[in-house]
């Protein structure tokens, strides 16, 4: 079965996965969200203007028939107004872009240094390069990803330090100007990336190096270097894809929330932040909606990658 | 015989391995040669240092915990552990290759046979991607590997076990190397697909006519396929000669004792080596005479005092034994 045909068909099978964790989502927001009848109706209303109050907002209907309507929006992408007014739909087009901008460099660069990393620190292992690039490893792993964005906040941007790029804010006017603002949160995120993943993939390399395929590799006169960057690199790259697809929903939820709203930048972490503080139900119904689609979208592609890398899954 | 000059030439080889237990010495003082155009058999019981001194003839011991404690492995004029790593490469897989016992792991799972087989011949001979394709096929149909270029897209999972080592042999050989070792090549497979790619592996290396040290546990294998003979226990050569001598004339207690039930071996196609009484000494705590001793029936009160040296047996019969009282 060609490739193409293959991602139809585990598309097509994650549909009831979506429904399923849309389903979830739903009922946790209808029985644990925020009530909007007291917000809307200010002290002491009445019995009747409660009542109206709920079947305006169709809290009186029954269950499937909101989900119904919910799934409804999901569908049409269309998930009502902000409290500020704006449509959602319009709110995430601003937002999401910027997040993405924000997050992705770090994210691809994080994974890819650590990686780079644990290839030379297991090709020199047990000599100083190893030991400072898991010493290098060890404190980004013990320092708080909060500590360090101030740290590096601090190191680069204010001005009597080094002072080379913005403490904070966000600009997308040219190139440069965004390659200035993402600086000091993508240092941040790849420190504490390289900290985390080096290690982890160490650790799969090592392993990878003691396989059989390994000693035929060098005992046919392979060089060193190539059977680091080739046949045992391509072997690690089904945990490492693992481990690089299941971290997309933490990062794009909690990274971003938490560099956003430090960093003062305008994307959907720190839309979905205010949103908490505000209890504006329709963008946290829409993020929340979203995350989940993420979810499943991640253990898709993740199935379809393992598919190009590993030779033995079968497209049966 | 033995008109070809000798391709290998391994003098007082010594391996330790760095274990919990302290030092172990897997092969110890080992010497041979190998012509041009022999095929060696090298036999004795698990654990006696068979496939140590076979991946020495690479270098391809892990360094640590072994280590290359003294000796030297001249291939083609060059000392093998002489030489800085770098040179390595090099040599591995177009001097000297090797075959190991176990198909089903030993090819890397996420590249086709023909990358890995096109890997070899670039590395080597420096073939531009295409040649090298065209010589992987060549080289698998040469091994008996039907519609070899199809088999090339293959993965090592779509393959059988026999057809896996069949794939082994076409990439040892090749970039026609001096030396093949072959480590118990076809202990993995069944009986039948044993005996077929036994009977390939001869064809071919008479076909390209290079020098094999062939590791087995089959005692009619070596009768069948091997010029001479090298009896291993516990990491020393106790007996080497022609294995027409060697199975008429047993010299050592330890080669008779195997080949007493050599007739019973080769009807009943036992997997391992017919057992002898006894128990192999703790390789930490060696006797200090010889290490068969404890097994010898013809031991004497000397045996236990010294280690009998290999020594040749004269009288121009051109074997080789370890032995104070030998048959
Ligand atoms: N990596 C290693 N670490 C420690 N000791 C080792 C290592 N490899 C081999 N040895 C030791 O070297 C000795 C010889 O092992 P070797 O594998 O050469 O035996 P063998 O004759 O090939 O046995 P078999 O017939 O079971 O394959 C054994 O005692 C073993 O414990
Ligand atoms: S030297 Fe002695 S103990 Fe050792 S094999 Fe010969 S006879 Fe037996
Ligand atoms: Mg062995």
């Amino acid at each position: 079965m060609p490739i193409a045909q293959y991602a139809l068909r585990k598309l097509l099978a994650g549909i009831p996965l979506v429904i399923g964790v849309t389903l979830v989502s739903f009922a946790l927001m209808v029985y644990f969200g925020p009530d909007r009848t007291y917000e809307l109706l200010g002290k002491n209303p009445t019995e009747e203007q409660i009542a109206e109050v709920r079947s305006q907002l169709g809290y009186d209907r029954p269950f499937a028939e909101r989900y119904a309507g919910f799934l409804r929006e999901v569908v049409t992408f269309d998930f009502g107004y902000a409290a500020t007014g704006e449509p959602v739909a319009t709110l995430l087009a601003r937002t999401v872009p910027v997040s993405l901008l924000l997050i992705l460099p770090g994210f691809v660069l994080g994974h890819l240094v650590s990686l780079g990393l644990a290839l030379l620190a297991a090709y020199w292992r047990g000599r100083v390069a190893d030991r400072l690039i898991m010493a290098l490893a060890t404190v980004g792993m013990s320092v708080s990803f909060v500590i360090v964005m101030i740290g590096f906040q601090i190191v680069f941007g204010s001005s009597d330090w080094l002072g080379w790029f913005p403490v904070r804010g966000w600009s997308t006017d040219s190139v440069g100007e965004y390659l200035r603002y993402i600086a000091v949160p993508t240092l941040a995120t790849m420190f504490v990336a390289i900290g985390y993943d080096t290690r982890f993939y160490r650790a799969l390399v090592a392993e990878e190096m003691t396989r059989d395929h390994v000693r035929t590799a060098r005992a046919y006169g392979i060089p060193e270097a190539r059977i680091f960057t080739r046949n045992i690199l391509k072997n690690c790259l089904i945990p490492v894809i693992t481990r690089v697809m299941f971290s997309i929903p933490s990062v794009a939820v909690g990274g971003s929330l938490l560099i956003e709203s430090y960093f003062g930048i305008p994307g959907v972490g720190r839309a979905t932040y205010e949103a908490i503080i505000t209890g504006d139900q329709p963008v946290l119904k829409a993020v929340v909606t979203l995350t989940a689609i993420l979810f499943v979208l991640v253990v898709i592609l993740n199935d379809i990658l393992y598919r190009v890398v590993d030779p033995r899954v079968s497209l049966e | 015989m033995a008109a070809a000059p000798p391709v290998l030439r391994v003098r007082n080889l010594t391996v330790e391995f760095a274990t919990d237990a302290g030092i172990v010495r897997a092969v110890d003082d080992v010497s041979f040669d190998v012509a041009g155009d022999e095929t060696v058999a090298l036999v004795g019981e698990s654990g006696c240092g068979k496939t140590v001194t076979g991946l020495s003839l690479l270098r391809l011991v892990p360094e640590p915990p072994g280590r290359y404690a003294g000796g030297s492995i001249e291939l083609a004029g060059r000392d093998l552990l002489a030489l800085p790593g770098e040179a390595l490469p090099a040599i591995r897989g177009r001097d000297v290759a090797m075959i190991f016992q176990e198909p089903m792991t030993a090819l890397n799972p996420v590249f086709t046979i023909g990358t890995q087989m096109a890997d070899v011949l670039r590395q080597h001979r420096g073939l531009s991607r295409s040649k090298a394709r065209a010589e992987a096929a060549a080289m698998l149909a040469a091994v008996n590997i039907p519609d070899p270029d199809r088999r090339l897209d293959d993965y090592p999972h779509q393959l059988s076990g026999g057809m896996r080592q069949r794939v082994m042999i076409a990439m040892a050989l090749s970039c026609r190397p001096r030396l093949l070792v072959a480590d118990e090549p076809t202990t993995a497979l069944d009986v039948t697909t044993q005996a077929q790619v036994l009977a390939e592996f001869r064809r071919l290396q008479q076909e390209f006519r290079t020098a094999v040290i062939l590791v087995t546990h089959d005692l009619g294998v070596v009768a069948e396929t091997c010029t001479r003979a090298i009896v291993m226990y516990c990491g020393s050569i106790v007996e080497s000669g022609p294995t027409a001598e060697l199975f008429r004339h047993p010299r050592h207690p330890y080669t008779r004792g195997l080949l007493e039930s050599v007739p019973r071996v080769r009807a009943e196609r036992l997997p391992e080596l017919p057992v002898i009484p006894g128990r192999v000494p703790d390789p930490g705590r060696l006797p200090a005479g010889c290490r068969f001793a404890d097994r010898c029936s013809r031991v004497q009160s000397r045996c236990r005092d010294a280690r009998p040296p290999l020594q040749p047996v004269g009288a121009g019969v051109p074997v080789s034994v370890a032995c104070f009282n030998p048959w």
